[in-house]
């Protein structure tokens, strides 16, 4: 018996309505995926860079990077990404108001076999949520670094090894260890957080349960159904990165 | 090379942090083979002055020379010269993320650019000299303070450095791990190692030391061998603390009594 | 049609419409969020197995699930929840509510972190000198750790007050809303009215937890010490 067919429970709540829009609500899971995961990385490579420049930077460096960190971390993810997403707008309509945009035509779009893998909202998101990841990310990181004794640091640099492979050899490979089970925050944090890539018109999961809600009238329903899922999302994530730290602990400490 | 000129060369080497005057003109040479055993009451800048010898520390004044090559000139590499002054440290300082084997390993190989198999072997020769080889997968953690200190040892020895840098090898450990550390410095000095030994343990300056160098406010006080020390400082404040020395840890370590009667 | 406001109109519309809105949600989220925090962290770290089972699985619901989605199901998927006000205020309830119950999860973690730090030993001399659980707690354990705490309050108060911005997608007026209605009528002022809203945030995040940093930097160095 399919779980639409007449009698199953599904029929029952009628929810088989919505049945008709699971394959948008996939398609639209697979783009928060997708923004997730880029943005994680993004943030991560970006986080790496700023926590050692805030850390080994220098004055002037580690300032502008503290600066960065801080109005990021100090201010609204929905506010960046409005900014990020309006800004080639605004800069068209400052330079040229009449004529055709100057900066750049927003209505770009790169599909491959048919599905939008990049827009001028999907690379907005994918850059506010990194960029903001990054901040965050950073801070991880930075702990994780300023946890390692002084000690490890004196000990490579008596060996001969210069500040570059005293921060390659000895001190990432022990941060990114001890940063994981905070860093396991952020990771957690930023799918909750791709749900702002809706308000500039991306078709993530969120957008499109927004859809099948205008379509279906199922509100609560559907909002439950959407709950669960970001929840087993994000168990799974927590419950894997856990696994990692496990594995990857020094033994002894 | 000249079998007189010293391997290390200290002159008149000053430091401060902000108004603390640390070290106030320090000098002194180290032969080839020799064992100096700097000692002298707590805050005296004994370990600074080990930090300004690899530069670790830059000294604001002064000057260090590595077989006649000055330390902190413009085209002497710094990691060079420091890949050849061997360091240990009072807290051990292994990496934490390393196993013993790679830990020793990884000067050879990265500093000095040995392939992965000679650094290996190099570091396992390193730890049989310290008899630790039993424990090369070992990580830090899971080692005692003493199995720790021997492969911080290794890991200075496997650079073959001209000289090393002893910080308080022995401070940071229980008592009952002492005496094996000690036993691996004794033999490192007998076979000839030339170091430079920050010690408040006075059996192994008296077995061992060629000469030993007090330092108290940044200056050297007195200087001379064992015998002229323990027969009799010139100094009041030597005197002193060498009494000091001798309540708190007793006249002569048991360990050590063996050791000295070899 | 009416002429752009200039910059300081803007600002002051923010003010005047925006951050009242924003400030009362911020405050009310965090209060119900502490009251729910502070039981489920006594539940967790003093409560029966069904106890700690039940606030566990309270903590990691909420942090499982977008705040906007809990927005929604209030406003718009039970709005009926909210019958004792009328309709109009029902939005703000909504995100009232969502606001709090997350913190709550989050806030519980934060207080359940103090009381373990707090450490067994101030336990045990309060109670050798006779003191009650309840006294213990009250005059020991609780003072010592929202001391503690301060910091992640700090942060968590950031959090919260960001996030009240979601507030904007169900129709409440608060500092994102008020320039969005500015941006809807002129949207040339798109990044300037943004720039403001950033600034007008980060003037209510950044001392904040820029003081109780500072705080926890000396904590965590005495007790390195």
């Amino acid at each position: 018996m399919s779980v639409w067919s007449q009698g199953s429970p599904v029929v029952a709540l009628g929810l088989e309505k919505l049945g008709d829009w699971a394959d948008e609500l996939l398609a639209g899971l697979a783009m928060t995926l997708y923004l997730y995961f880029v943005a994680l990385t993004i943030g991560f490579l970006l986080g790496v860079g700023l926590a050692l420049g805030r850390q080994y930077g220098g004055p002037v460096l580690s300032r502008i990077v503290t600066g960065y960190i801080e109005v990021v971390r100090g201010t609204p993810l929905l506010a960046q990404i409005f900014l990020i997403y309006v800004f080639p707008y605004s800069l068209n309509a400052w330079l040229t108001p009449d004529g055709p945009p100057f900066f750049m035509d927003i209505r770009w779009a790169i599909e491959i076999g048919g599905i939008r893998v990049l827009s001028h909202p999907i690379l907005s998101s994918i850059l506010a949520l990194g960029l903001n990841s990054a901040a965050y990310q950073a801070e991880y990181i930075r702990g994780a670094i300023a946890s390692i004794g002084e000690g490890q640091m004196l000990a490579a640099r008596a060996l001969g090894l210069s500040q570059m492979e005293g921060i390659r050899h000895v001190i990432l490979p022990q941060a990114f260890r001890r940063m994981i089970p905070s860093w396991s925050n952020e990771a957690s944090y930023l799918p909750k957080y791709t749900v702002v890539a809706t308000f500039i018109t991306v078709e993530d999961f969120f957008g499109m349960a927004k859809r099948a809600i205008a379509a279906t009238f199922l509100s609560l329903e559907t909002w439950l159904i959407v709950a669960a899922v970001y929840l087993v999302l994000i168990t799974v994530i927590s419950r894997v990165l856990e696994r990692v730290y496990q594995k990857t602990k020094i033994p002894g400490l | 090379m000249n079998k007189m000129e010293p391997v290390l060369r200290v002159r008149d080497v000053w430091k401060s942090y902000g108004d603390l005057e640390v070290l106030k003109g320090i000098s002194f040479d180290v032969m080839e083979s020799e064992v100096k055993v700097v000692f002298g009451p707590s805050g005296s800048g004994k370990s600074t002055l080990l930090r300004c010898i690899n530069y670790l520390d830059p000294p604001d004044r002064g000057d260090v020379f590595l077989r006649g090559v000055r330390l902190g000139e413009k085209d002497t590499d710094i990691n060079e010269m420091r890949a050849r002054i061997g360091m240990v440290f009072q807290h051990f300082n292994l990496f934490a993320h390393l196993r013993a084997i790679d830990n020793v390993a990884i000067g050879p190989e990265k500093v000095l650019g040995l392939s992965k198999e000679d650094a290996r072997q190099r570091a396992m020769a390193a730890l049989e000299h310290v008899k630790m080889a039993d424990w090369a997968d070992h990580y830090p953690a899971q080692l005692s303070g003493g199995q720790q200190q021997r492969v911080g040892i290794a890991r200075a020895l496997a650079m073959e450095p001209d000289v090393i840098l002893f910080d308080e090898p022995t401070s940071a450990l229980d008592p009952e791990l002492i005496g094996e550390v000690l036993q691996v410095m004794l033999d490192l000095a007998k076979e000839g190692t030339t170091m430079v030994v920050v010690t408040h343990e006075m059996g192994f300056a008296r077995a061992v030391a060629n000469e030993m160098i007090f330092i108290d406010g940044g200056v050297v006080v007195e200087r001379g061998t064992p015998e002229h020390f323990f027969r009799g400082a010139d100094s009041e404040r030597v005197r002193q603390f060498l009494h000091k020395l001798e309540e708190l840890y007793g006249k002569e370590r048991e360990e050590l009594r063996d050791v000295d009667g070899e | 049609m009416q002429e752009a406001p200039d910059l300081m109109t803007i600002v002051m519309l923010i003010i005047v419409n925006g951050v009242p809105a924003t400030l009362q949600l911020t405050f009310f989220g965090l209060a119900a969020g502490f009251a729910i925090g502070l039981v489920l962290a006594l539940m967790r770290v003093y409560g029966t197995k069904e106890m700690q089972w039940f606030a566990t699985g309270y903590e990691n619901t909420l942090r499982g699930i977008p705040l906007l989605v809990f927005i929604y199901i209030f406003v718009f998927g039970v709005p009926w929840v909210f019958w004792f006000v009328d309709a109009v205020s029902r939005p703000l309830f909504g995100v009232f509510f969502a606001l709090g119950i997350r913190s709550g999860a989050y806030q519980s973690q934060i207080i359940r972190g103090a009381i373990l730090s707090v450490g067994e030993g101030q336990v045990m001399a309060a109670r050798a000198l006779g003191m009650t659980a309840f006294q213990t707690q009250l005059y020991i354990v609780l003072p010592q750790a929202f001391k503690i705490a301060l910091p992640s309050f700090a942060n968590e108060y950031a959090v919260v007050i960001k996030d009240t911005s979601f507030a904007y997608s169900v129709g409440i007026f608060e500092i994102l809303k008020v320039s969005r209605s500015v941006t809807a009528a002129w949207p040339a002022l798109w990044v300037p009215s943004m720039l403001i809203v950033t600034v007008t945030y980060f003037v209510f995040t950044y001392p904040v937890t820029r003081y109780f940093g500072k705080k926890r930097k000396i904590h965590v160095s005495a007790r390195g010490g």
